[in-house]
């Protein structure tokens, strides 16, 4: 039968031996970390997003990487997914942003700031995680049958800020009404007015001032005035 | 009570009701906020009172583990404490330090770094107080007249406890470096050497309890812990999928993580063996049900939970996702929570000279918290595996998805209710012992009632 002093140097071998094993890994993914983080892109504005984003701990509602507190959206690939101008209209003000919604604190970031952030946030999109997050699966089975517009076709500036809040096709927010078939109700000319100003349109909208260009105007009425029912059945 | 020094213990205690009381009260406030009920944003926002919640839990759970120490310690090494005057003026540092940490989080002072929110200066602050305890216990422990595994495998626990606290200071700019740094102390903690400290409160429980010979029980306890550090240290790898750092952590963390049950399942088996075999029939049922209860839970809270959540192909889904609360309530419930409040339960007699051993009350609070955490834990799953399939598998909107499962937090709140009338019912309890004004009993003398003490002997054939 084991005896207490075998019990003892398993103990200790076994501990002894995992330890050193682990310095070793850690000595090793120290020097791996660099590349695979893209670390030379590390440029002060990405350090001081760094240092914004802890100091405010951004990571006690958000996940960043996959970690932090499930409250508020993963964040590792918001660069991508809304791209920066969302990202600094969701930072210059979020209660506009997400009306009637879980809410984010407004931190009064200045330009400059908010420039840092977005500057963290794309250097953390660009680096390689093995394969995180996962595409979804099973987006294709849930999709209802004949849905309309993939989003490759649609403009770039509508997959980033309108689906945060309006649903086309099953896909996106539910803050706003979804937009299928929009083209039926609304003319070009109103939606130019509604995209330049929502509140001078329709007083007390939920619907933020978007910061939009003039040609991302254009696209986006042309786009949405092609959304009606008999050109995509 | 066999030294008078282990009095101190009571202060540790007491404070550990307190602050976990308080840990209830900011739960309930992000159950709430899941819930859509988010009415004290502007005052205590969703990250505050996370920051909260969990520095608390830390928090108590270290003023046990110290309390737990002060009163073990001299009993196992057959002296009174070095000090018990730094003792008391340790906790009240760490008392102070703690509450200032809370009250900055109020107000956007911290680090923002999951777990380890504590801000810089604090840190240094919590680090001197720590070596302080470990000074009282160390000194302790030498001048004592008796060397045992248990005290010893406390007293290593508690010091590399402490020396890990320190890997989280390392300045990085780099976030994954942040992260892997942090790990080194969370991960090592609570699935490293908390288990150590767990593993000697066990112990010492398990042979005041059972009866069972101190050389079988320390003879497993070394092999247990054994089990913990071989899978726990490499372990760590189950952090490091998807952060930043190299592939082959997915082969190793997921290797290593597959055995850390067997350590929880190790100290489950040894505790209900141990507990069945044992001879004496101790009057304080309620804390060997503790004891017992604690091992049975940390093996699926900790050991299986854990297990089913650190598989590289299913973290690659459920990373960062509300699956993570699920296994950490119930991980932190019954591995360390209930160690602390098991070694409360036997020490309340001793301490306050009063023998309140078959209050209702502890009774009710025993399973009414228990049959409470489990309930959380099913509602954290649904809510959990509702997002990784709409979330991840669909690509839903994370909010759309938050609105969906909302209704779970429902349950949540509910389950948690009964939770928190278990705790109130331990708590009331504590309250009724009274103050530590029990006798200390001269030497040769067993806590245990002569009668119940005799049949202890007969326990020895286990091995």
């Amino acid at each position: 039968m084991l005896s207490k002093k075998a019990a003892r140097a398993f103990f200790l071998v076994g501990t002894a031996v995992c330890s050193l094993a682990m310095v070793g890994l850690t000595i090793d993914s120290f020097r791996r970390i660099p590349a695979q983080t893209h670390a030379e892109r590390i440029t002060p504005a990405v350090a001081r997003g760094k240092d914004l984003w802890d100091h405010n701990n951004c990571m006690g509602c958000h996940t960043l990487l996959g970690e932090g507190a499930y409250y508020a959206p993963e964040l590792t690939r918001v660069y991508r997914r809304r791209g920066p101008e969302f990202i600094r209209a969701m930072l210059r003000d979020p209660a506009a942003m997400y009306p009637g919604q879980r809410q984010m604190q407004n931190y009064h970031f200045n330009p400059g700031q908010i420039d840092d952030l977005v500057a963290f946030l794309q250097w953390i999109d660009g680096m390689d995680l093995n394969g995180f997050p996962p595409e979804p699966t099973l987006n294709q089975v849930a999709l209802p049958s004949g849905a309309i517009a993939p989003s490759d076709d649609r403009p770039q500036v509508f997959n980033q800020l309108c689906v945060a809040c309006h649903a086309l096709g099953g896909r996106g927010g539910a803050v706003g009404p979804a937009l299928d078939h929009v083209g039926d109700r609304l003319n070009a000319d109103y939606l130019t007015r509604w995209l330049h100003d929502p509140q001078a349109v329709k007083p007390g909208t939920l619907m933020p001032r978007l910061p939009l260009t003039e040609p991302q105007i254009r696209e986006l009425v042309a786009f949405l005035s092609q959304l009606r029912t008999e050109v995509r059945p | 009570m066999k030294y008078e020094s282990q009095r101190v213990a009571w202060w540790f205690f007491a404070t550990c009701m307190l602050l976990l009381s308080l840990q209830l009260i900011y739960g309930f406030i992000m159950g709430f906020a899941h819930a859509g009920y988010d009415n004290l944003h502007a005052i205590i926002p969703f990250h505050a009172a996370r920051a909260t919640h969990t520095n608390l839990l830390v928090m108590w759970l270290l003023c046990g583990f110290m309390g737990a120490a002060y009163y073990i310690i001299p009993e196992e090494s057959e002296s009174e404490l070095y000090s018990p005057k730094l003792a008391l003026v340790q906790l009240g540092a760490l008392v102070v330090t703690g509450v200032t940490a809370i009250i900055g989080f109020h107000f956007n002072w911290w680090e923002g770094r999951k777990f380890l929110e504590i801000p810089r200066p604090l840190d240094f602050l919590v680090v001197i107080d720590v070596l302080a305890f470990i000074f009282n216990i160390g000194m302790t422990v030498k001048n004592g007249r008796r060397f045992t595994t248990t005290s010893l495998v406390l007293f290593f626990g508690l010091f590399a406890a402490a020396l890990l606290y320190l890997p989280g200071m390392i300045p990085t700019v780099n976030q994954t470096s942040d992260s892997y740094w942090r790990w080194w102390v969370v991960h090592l903690w609570v699935e490293g050497v908390w288990e150590l400290i767990m593993g000697g409160i066990l112990s010492f429980l398990l042979i005041k309890l059972t009866g069972v010979d101190r050389e079988v029980i320390e003879k497993w306890l070394y092999v247990i812990v054994g089990l913990t550090f071989l899978s726990g240290i490499l372990g760590t790898g189950h952090h490091y999928y998807y952060i930043g750092t190299p592939r082959y952590w997915k082969w190793i963390g997921g290797l290593f993580s597959a055995l850390e049950p067997l350590a929880f399942l190790g100290m489950a088996i040894y505790a209900v063996t141990m507990a069945r075999k044992g001879g004496r029939n101790h009057p304080n049922r309620n804390a060997l049900l503790w004891t017992v209860g604690c091992s049975i839970m940390s093996f699926v809270g900790a050991g299986f939970l854990g297990f089913a959540h650190t598989i590289p192909q299913v973290n690659l889904y459920t990373h960062g996702t509300l699956i993570t609360a699920m296994h950490g309530h119930l991980a932190f419930w019954g591995a360390y929570a209930m160690i602390v409040l098991a070694i409360i339960t036997y020490a309340l007699p001793n301490l306050t000279g009063r023998r309140r051993h078959d209050a209702p009350s502890a009774q009710i609070a025993f399973w009414t918290s228990n049959i409470g955490m489990v309930a959380m834990t099913a509602a954290f799953a649904v809510a959990g595996i509702t997002q990784v399939y709409l979330e991840r598998r669909v690509g839903m909107d994370f909010i759309v998805v938050q609105r969906e499962i909302q209704v779970h937090f429902v349950g949540l709140i509910l389950a948690a209710s009964l939770f928190t009338f278990g705790i109130g019912a331990f708590i009331w309890n504590f309250i009724k012992y009274g103050r530590p004004v029990g006798e200390v009993l001269p030497a040769g003398a067993s806590d245990e009632t002569p009668e119940e003490a005799i049949t202890a002997g007969h326990a020895e054939g286990i091995a």
